[in-house]
């Protein structure tokens, strides 16, 4: 087969399983919040300038990854793309992760099981 | 909808199956939206139904050591890429691209 032609593209290029898909994502402070499952699109319609991201799906996608299927999405597994800052070997965001809604959990339990044990509400000395 | 909807799925040119998507490529050249410029799909990688990406490296051009060289290209030979501009609609039976669409590489290149 000849070689194919290559189509620039003006911006930044990531290929959805290498750059995006499975990367980790940190939080402002580089804490690690989850990793990516998959990407929420807007206006999936044929031609034109393509469908716009609208953010990132985190976590919560162990159970189909290994059963398969699609799994419900819940609001609080959603990053939103504005939230996005970078985007290397990990996906970093501008927030961190005690002001995201995935972390709720860790917030419960830090609030309601670690923080009423005895010296769970500071730094190991 | 989620990307997750659209890999794996058949993809056509009229009666014809073309291949499968195995990928999709964004592009980060929009107005700004929040911390990022706002991204979208510039266009699908397609190949056959078992194709997924070896780690990334038949499209970033790797040259050495020789073998694995050959053999990643070989291996970029069998996926190329659809601009967004060729998919003509989407629907349960798959991606339908319009009459004339375009093969286009699948290469990463330095400067995209």
């Amino acid at each position: 087969m000849a070689d194919l032609p290559h189509l620039h593209l003006g911006g930044r290029v990531l290929d959805a399983n290498l750059h995006l898909l499975d990367r980790q994502v940190l939080d402002a402070d580089g804490v690690p919040v989850g990793v990516v499952d998959d990407v929420e699109l807007r206006d999936v319609t044929g031609g034109g300038r393509g469908p716009t991201v609208v953010g990132l799906v985190v976590g919560g996608g162990l159970l189909t990854r290994v059963f398969g299927g699609r799994g419900p999405i819940t609001p609080r597994h959603r990053i939103g793309w504005r939230d996005v800052a970078a985007i290397d070997t990990a996906v970093h965001l501008g927030r961190r992760a005690e002001n995201l809604p995935i972390a709720w959990a860790d917030r419960w339990v830090r609030e309601r099981i670690i923080g009423r044990l005895p010296g769970g509400r500071h730094a190991p000395r | 909808m989620l990307l997750g909807d659209l890999m794996r799925r058949p993809v056509t040119s009229g009666d014809d199956l073309v291949g499968f998507v195995v990928d999709c490529r964004f592009v980060v050249d929009g107005p700004p939206d929040g911390l990022l410029a706002s991204a979208r799909i510039a266009g699908l990688i397609v190949g056959d139904r078992h194709r997924e990406a070896f780690l990334g490296y038949e499209r970033t051009g790797v040259r050495k050591p020789l073998p694995l060289a050959w053999f990643f290209r070989r291996r970029e030979r069998l996926a190329f890429l659809v601009a967004w501009d060729d998919v003509e609609r989407i629907d349960a039976h798959g991606v339908h691209l319009r009459d004339g669409w375009t093969r286009w590489s699948a290469a990463i290149t330095r400067g995209d």
